[in-house]
C-alpha cells in the first residue's frame, strides 16, 4: 500500500469502503481495470468472488447456529434470531436485499449454499461484518438498476412454491415495502384498486410491467398511452383513477 | 419561252407585270365586277416568276420577290383590311374579321400559285418560312394581332347574351373561333391564351353571380335543377362553336361556381337539404344531386356522409321504438316486439339498398355508408337482447311451425335471404351461430320445424356468406335427424323381429353427434323401471349396429305420453320425461314429500322445483299441493289430484323455459377465448417477434369475420399466454412480444 501513490491509495480506500473487499482484491481488481474505478467494480461483480478472504469455517458457524434443528435449512425461526442478531426489524426492507444476494429461492428461508455462497459473496465472515454492511445493502435500493433487479428478484421470492402467481395480499405487501423506498405516489391508490375491483393473485407481467409504469408514466398520467401494451390491470387501474375522480386528465386533483 | 432566253427581264419591269395580277386578285376579293383569271393569264404570272427566279445571276431576282411577295400582303392588310375593321365594331366587326379571314385565305392560295417557283427551290434551299406560311403570318402580325381583343370581348358578351336567352349566331362565333384555332396553324396556343382563358375567367364570374343568387333564392332541388341545366347548356355550346378542348375546363369552372362553392349551404340547406331530400323519399332529386356531385372530386363524401348519418338515425329510431315498446310490456320477453323490430330492420335496408342501387348508381362510397350505418344500430344491445339473438329468434319464428309470420314459400325465402344480409352487419356472429343452434336443436328436436326445405335453404345461404365452418354443426344437426329417422325405422324392424325384447311401451330415441349440438345437462335421474326396460332395450339394439359409440341419455329433452286415470275420465298427458317419472312415484305411493320426491327421482333442487311447480301450481292441478301456495317450498307434500278433468281428451303441460341466454352468452365467451388464443399464437409463431399493437390489429383482422373481439380481452389472453409461456416481453422494449417456441 505504501508503494502507491496517493490517488491510487485512495481509490483503493474507495473499492474497499463500496465492495467491502479485501485490499487485496481490491489492488487485483483496479491493477486490472487500469486503476479505472468504475472498470474495477465491473471486474470485481462480474467475477465468481474470490473466496480467500472469508473463512469457511466461520461461515459453517454462523449457518448452524441459525439452521432449524429438523431442517438442513435455516426456516422463519432462525431468520428471527439472524434479525436479532442484526438488529434488524425482520419486516424491513433491508432483509430483502440480504435475500437478494444469496439468491433465495423463497421467503423465510434460507437453504445452506444460499446462505453460505450469498456470505462469501459479500464477503461476510463474522455478525460483525455482516452488521456494518446492513447500511451498505439499504443504499443499494438507491440505485435504479438494482432496484429494478430487486424488484424482480422480489416476485419469486415472495411467491408460494408451485405457484405461477403471487397471492394478492402478499403482493400488496410487498409494493407498499418497495416504494416506500422507490416513491410513488399512486401507490396506495393502486393498492385500493386491486381490493376493490381485482382480488386475485398477480401475474409476474403485471408484477414486472407495474415498476415499469412507475417509473415511466407521469404520476398524472399525462403521458400514458391507453393503446399501449400496459397489462389489462394497469389499463383498468387508470380508468379506476378517472373514474374515481383520483386524477384528471393531466393533473392529479 | 425562246424571248425569254434572249432577253432578260428586270424586277420593276417583271414587278410591275405581277402588279397587275394582284390588283385584279384584290378588285375580285373586294368584291368588284371583274373577270376571273383565265388559265392564260395565270399561266404568264406564273412563267414570269419562274423566269425572273432562273436568270443568272445577277439577274436572279428570287430573293427580292420572296420580299415583294410578303409586301403585296402588307400593302393590301394596310391599305384596305384594317381601315374596314377599325370601323366596325361588336358583332358587324366579327362579320367583317370572318369575312376578311376568308378573303386573305383566297389571296394567300391564288398568290402562293403565281409564285409557286420560289416554293419549289428558293424557299427550299434556303429553309425559309413557305409561301403559304408568309401569307398567313402576315395576317396574324398585322390583323389578328390588333383585332384579338376587340373580337374576343365581343364573342364573350354575345355568350353572356346567349346564356341570357336570346338567340345568337352561332355560326359567326364558331367562324370567328375557328380563326383563333387556324391561327395557330396547328397548335392550340392563340386559342387557349388570346380566348379560352378570359372566357373560363369571364364564365366562372358569370355563374359566381347567378349562384349567389340562387343559393339565397333557391330550395336545394331548384337550385339543382338550375345547375344540372347550366351545365347541360354549356356543354351544347361547346358542341357548338366553342373548341371541343375547352368542354372539360369549362364545365369544371362552371361546376366549382355552382356545385363546389357552396356545396356544403347546398347540402345542408335547411327544409331541402340532402336531410329533407332523404326524409321526404325525393328519388329524383337525390338521383340528381348524384349526378352532379360524382362529377366534383370528393364531391360525393358529405352527400354519403348525410346518407350515413341519416341511415343511422332512422335505426336508432326504430331501436328507441323497440326499446320503449319493450319497457311497456316489461313481460312480454322475447315476444312479438322483437320480431316487428326486425322486421322493421329489413324493411329499412330494403329501403335504403334502393337507394343505393338507384339513386346512388351502386357507387361504392354509399355502399360503405349504408354498411357502416347498419352496422352501428344493427350491433345495439334492443330491450336486453343483442341484435344477434334477435335475428336467430327472428328466424326461429319464420321456420317454426305456427309462428306469427304467416307468409307464403317464396316470401319466407325471401325473408330468410333478407335475414343473412343483415347477418352481414353484426359483428357477434359467434353469438348468432349459438343462439341459432340452440334455437335449431328446438325445432328439430320437438318437430317443430315447419319445412325441411327451408332449413336447408337457411344453410346454405349462411355457409355461403360465412363460410362453411360456420354451419358444419348446423348441417350436422339437420343431418343427424335425418339419420335419426332411419334409425328408428330400424330399431322398429328389430323389435318386430325380437317379440321377446319388446318393452311394451313405444319408445322413439334419437341418436345425435355431440359435437354438433349444444351441449346439454345430464342428469342421474332414476328412471321408473318401465322406462328403465326401454332404454336397456334400445342400448342392446343400438349394440348391434355400432361397438364403439357410447350413449348418453339426456332425459331433460325427452317427452312421453302417458294416460292418466282420473276419477271422470282417463286424459293422455304430453310430459317430459322428468315430469313423467315423478308422476309415475304417484302409482306406488298416495303421498310424498318433496324431499322423497327428490331422493327418488335423484335431481338437483332447481330441476325438482320446476317440474312440482309446473304439475301442482300451474293451469293444469295433476298433483295438490299442501300447503296450497303459488310457489314449491322443499316443505311441502304433494297427492295425486283424481279430481282432476279438462274437456280436451289429450293435454301439454310445459316445464318452464330456462333461461338460456346466461348460459349462451358464456359458452360464447369461452369459445372466444380459445379462438383469440389459437389467433395469437398463429400470428406469432409465424412472426416470431410483433408489437403489441400490430398484434392487437391482425388478430382483430383474423377474428373480424367471426367477432369483433374486445381489445381487452385480447390483452387478457396476450398477458395470459405470457403466464403460459407462449410469449415473453422484450426486456427492453416492453411493447414487444416474442414467440417462445
Amino acid at each position: 500500500m505504501n508503494k502507491l501513490g496517493r490517488g491510487h491509495r485512495d481509490k483503493v480506500q474507495q473499492f474497499m469502503t463500496i465492495t467491502g473487499a479485501s485490499e487485496k482484491v481490491a489492488l487485483q481488481s483496479l491493477k486490472a481495470s487500469d486503476w479505472h474505478l468504475d472498470g474495477a467494480f465491473d471486474v470485481f461483480y462480474s467475477q465468481p468472488h474470490p473466496k480467500s478472504f472469508t473463512d469457511t469455517r466461520h461461515l459453517e458457524e454462523m449457518y448452524n447456529r441459525y439452521k432449524d434443528p429438523y431442517a438442513d435449512m435455516i426456516m422463519a425461526d432462525g431468520i428471527s434470531t439472524l434479525c436479532n442478531d442484526l438488529q434488524v426489524d425482520p419486516q424491513d426492507i433491508v432483509m430483502l436485499v440480504v435475500s437478494w444476494h444469496m439468491k433465495a429461492a423463497t421467503m423465510c428461508e434460507f437453504t445452506k449454499q444460499e446462505f453460505v455462497g450469498g456470505l462469501q459473496s459479500l464477503g461476510i465472515d463474522s455478525l460483525d461484518k455482516f452488521r456494518e454492511r446492513i447500511p451498505f445493502m439499504r443504499s443499494e435500493l438507491k440505485d435504479d438498476q438494482k432496484f429494478k433487479e430487486i424488484y424482480i428478484f422480489a416476485f419469486g421470492w415472495a411467491k408460494e412454491k408451485g405457484q405461477k402467481s403471487l397471492a394478492l395480499d402478499t403482493a400488496i405487501g410487498m409494493w407498499q415495502l418497495l416504494f416506500e423506498e422507490k416513491e410513488w405516489p399512486l401507490v396506495d391508490h393502486w393498492c385500493q384498486f386491486l381490493q376493490a375491483r381485482h382480488n386475485k393473485a398477480i401475474s409476474r407481467d403485471t408484477w414486472s410491467q407495474l415498476l415499469e409504469f412507475a417509473r415511466s408514466v407521469d404520476p398524472t398520467l399525462a403521458n400514458y398511452d391507453a393503446e399501449g401494451a400496459w397489462p389489462y390491470l394497469i389499463d383498468e387501474f387508470v380508468e379506476y383513477l378517472i373514474e374515481n375522480g383520483i386524477i384528471e386528465k393531466g393533473r392529479v386533483v | 419561252m425562246t424571248m425569254s432566253q434572249m432577253k432578260t427581264i428586270e424586277l420593276e419591269e417583271g414587278w410591275s407585270f405581277m402588279q397587275t395580277g394582284i390588283q385584279k386578285l384584290k378588285k375580285i376579293l373586294e368584291g368588284l365586277p371583274e373577270p376571273q383569271f383565265s388559265s392564260e393569264e395565270y399561266m404568264m404570272l406564273y412563267t414570269t416568276i419562274y423566269n425572273m427566279c432562273t436568270q443568272k445571276p445577277p439577274h436572279d431576282y428570287s430573293q427580292q420577290l420572296y420580299d415583294k411577295y410578303k409586301e403585296a400582303f402588307e400593302d393590301y392588310i394596310g391599305s384596305t383590311v384594317l381601315t374596314s375593321l377599325r370601323e366596325k365594331h361588336d358583332e358587324f366587326m366579327l362579320r367583317e374579321l370572318v369575312k376578311r379571314w376568308a378573303n386573305h385565305k383566297v389571296m394567300v392560295r391564288w398568290l402562293s400559285r403565281f409564285f409557286h417557283y420560289l416554293d419549289r427551290y428558293f424557299i427550299a434551299r434556303r429553309s425559309l418560312p413557305a409561301l403559304n406560311e408568309v401569307g398567313l403570318t402576315c395576317f396574324r402580325e398585322s390583323v389578328y394581332e390588333e383585332a384579338k381583343g376587340k373580337a374576343k370581348d365581343a364573342v364573350i358578351a354575345l355568350i353572356d347574351q346567349e346564356r341570357e336567352g336570346e338567340q345568337i349566331d352561332r355560326a359567326l362565333l364558331k367562324n370567328v373561333l375557328g380563326i383563333y384555332v387556324e391561327i395557330g396553324m396547328g397548335q392550340m396556343d392563340f386559342y387557349e391564351k388570346d380566348f379560352e382563358a378570359d372566357m373560363l375567367v369571364d364564365s366562372a364570374g358569370y355563374y359566381s353571380r347567378k349562384a349567389s343568387n340562387w343559393i339565397v333564392e333557391d330550395s336545394c332541388p331548384d337550385y339543382m335543377l338550375k345547375a344540372e341545366d347550366c351545365l347541360r347548356r354549356e356543354k351544347e355550346r361547346v358542341a357548338h362553336y366553342l373548341h371541343s378542348s375547352s368542354e372539360s375546363k369549362l364545365l369544371e369552372r362552371v361546376q366549382n361556381e355552382l356545385l363546389v362553392v357552396y356545396s356544403s349551404q347546398l347540402l345542408e340547406k335547411e327544409h331541402s337539404g340532402c336531410r329533407t331530400l332523404l326524409r321526404d323519399d325525393k328519388v329524383d332529386d337525390l338521383s340528381r344531386m348524384y349526378r352532379l356531385f360524382s362529377k366534383i372530386p370528393k364531391g360525393l363524401d358529405p352527400v354519403a356522409n348525410m346518407f350515413k348519418q341519416h341511415v343511422t338515425a332512422e335505426g336508432m329510431t326504430l331501436v328507441q321504438q323497440a326499446e320503449e315498446a319493450a319497457s311497456n310490456k316489461a313481460e312480454n320477453v322475447g315476444g312479438p316486439q322483437e320480431q316487428v323490430f326486425v322486421r322493421k330492420i329489413i324493411e329499412l335496408h330494403d329501403k335504403f339498398m334502393a337507394y343505393v342501387t338507384d339513386c346512388f348508381m351502386n357507387h361504392t362510397l354509399f355502399h360503405k355508408a349504408l354498411k357502416e350505418a347498419f352496422e352501428v344500430f344493427c350491433n345495439k344491445i334492443v330491450a336486453g337482447c343483442s341484435s344477434a339473438e334477435l335475428l336467430a329468434s327472428y328466424c326461429d319464428n319464420i321456420l317454426k311451425k305456427g309462428g306469427s309470420e304467416k307468409l307464403s314459400d317464396e316470401a319466407i325465402e325471401e325473408t330468410l335471404d333478407k335475414v343473412v344480409k343483415l347477418l352481414a352487419y353484426i359483428s357477434d356472429k359467434d353469438l348468432f351461430a349459438e343462439f341459432y343452434r340452440k334455437k335449431l336443436s328446438r325445432r328439430l328436436l320437438f318437430d317443430k320445424s315447419a319445412n325441411d326445405d327451408h332449413e336447408r335453404l337457411i344453410l346454405s345461404k349462411l355457409k355461403q356468406q360465412c363460410g362453411g365452418q360456420f354451419t358444419s354443426k348446423m348441417e350436422g344437426m339437420v343431418t343427424d335427424l335425418a339419420l335419426a329417422k332411419e334409425n328408428h325405422s330400424q330399431f322398429n324392424d328389430y323389435l318386430s323381429g325380437n317379440a321377446f325384447a319388446n318393452p311394451g311401451i313405444d319408445l322413439t330415441v334419437t341418436v345425435l353427434t355431440t359435437g354438433f349440438w349444444p351441449s346439454y345437462k345430464s342428469s342421474d335421474l332414476s328412471l321408473p323401471a318401465e322406462m328403465v326396460k326401454c332404454v336397456e332395450v334400445f342400448k342392446e339394439f343400438y349394440q348391434t349396429k355400432t361397438k364403439h359409440r357410447k350413449l348418453t341419455w339426456i332425459y331433460s329433452l325427452g317427452t312421453c305420453n302417458v294416460n292418466g286415470k282420473f276419477d271422470q275420465k282417463t286424459i293422455e298427458l304430453i310430459l317430459g320425461t322428468y315430469q313423467a317419472a315423478a308422476l309415475l312415484l304417484f302409482n306406488a305411493s298416495d303421498r310424498l314429500s318433496y324431499s322423497d320426491i327428490k331422493t327418488q327421482l335423484n335431481l338437483a333442487d332447481e330441476d325438482v322445483v320446476r317440474l312440482l311447480q309446473s304439475l301442482s301450481c300451474a293451469k293444469y292441478k295433476i298433483l295438490i299441493k299442501e300447503p296450497a301456495s303459488r310457489t314449491v317450498a322443499e316443505t311441502d307434500s304433494f297427492h295425486f289430484n283424481s279430481k282432476f278433468t279438462d274437456r280436451m281428451r289429450r293435454i301439454r303441460i310445459p316445464l318452464p323455459p330456462v333461461d338460456e341466454r346466461k348460459k349462451v352468452v358464456e359458452d360464447v365467451d369461452k369459445d372466444r377465448r380459445y379462438a383469440i388464443d389459437a389467433s395469437i399464437v398463429r400470428i406469432m409463431k409465424s412472426r416470431k417477434v410483433l408489437g403489441h399493437q400490430q398484434l392487437v390489429m391482425e388478430c382483430v383482422e383474423q377474428l373480424g369475420r367471426m367477432f369483433k373481439p374486445d381489445f381487452k380481452a385480447i390483452k387478457k389472453r396476450i398477458e395470459d399466454l405470457i403466464t403460459r409461456e407462449y410469449l415473453e416481453r422484450d426486456k427492453e422494449n416492453p411493447n414487444l412480444f416474442k414467440y417462445l417456441a
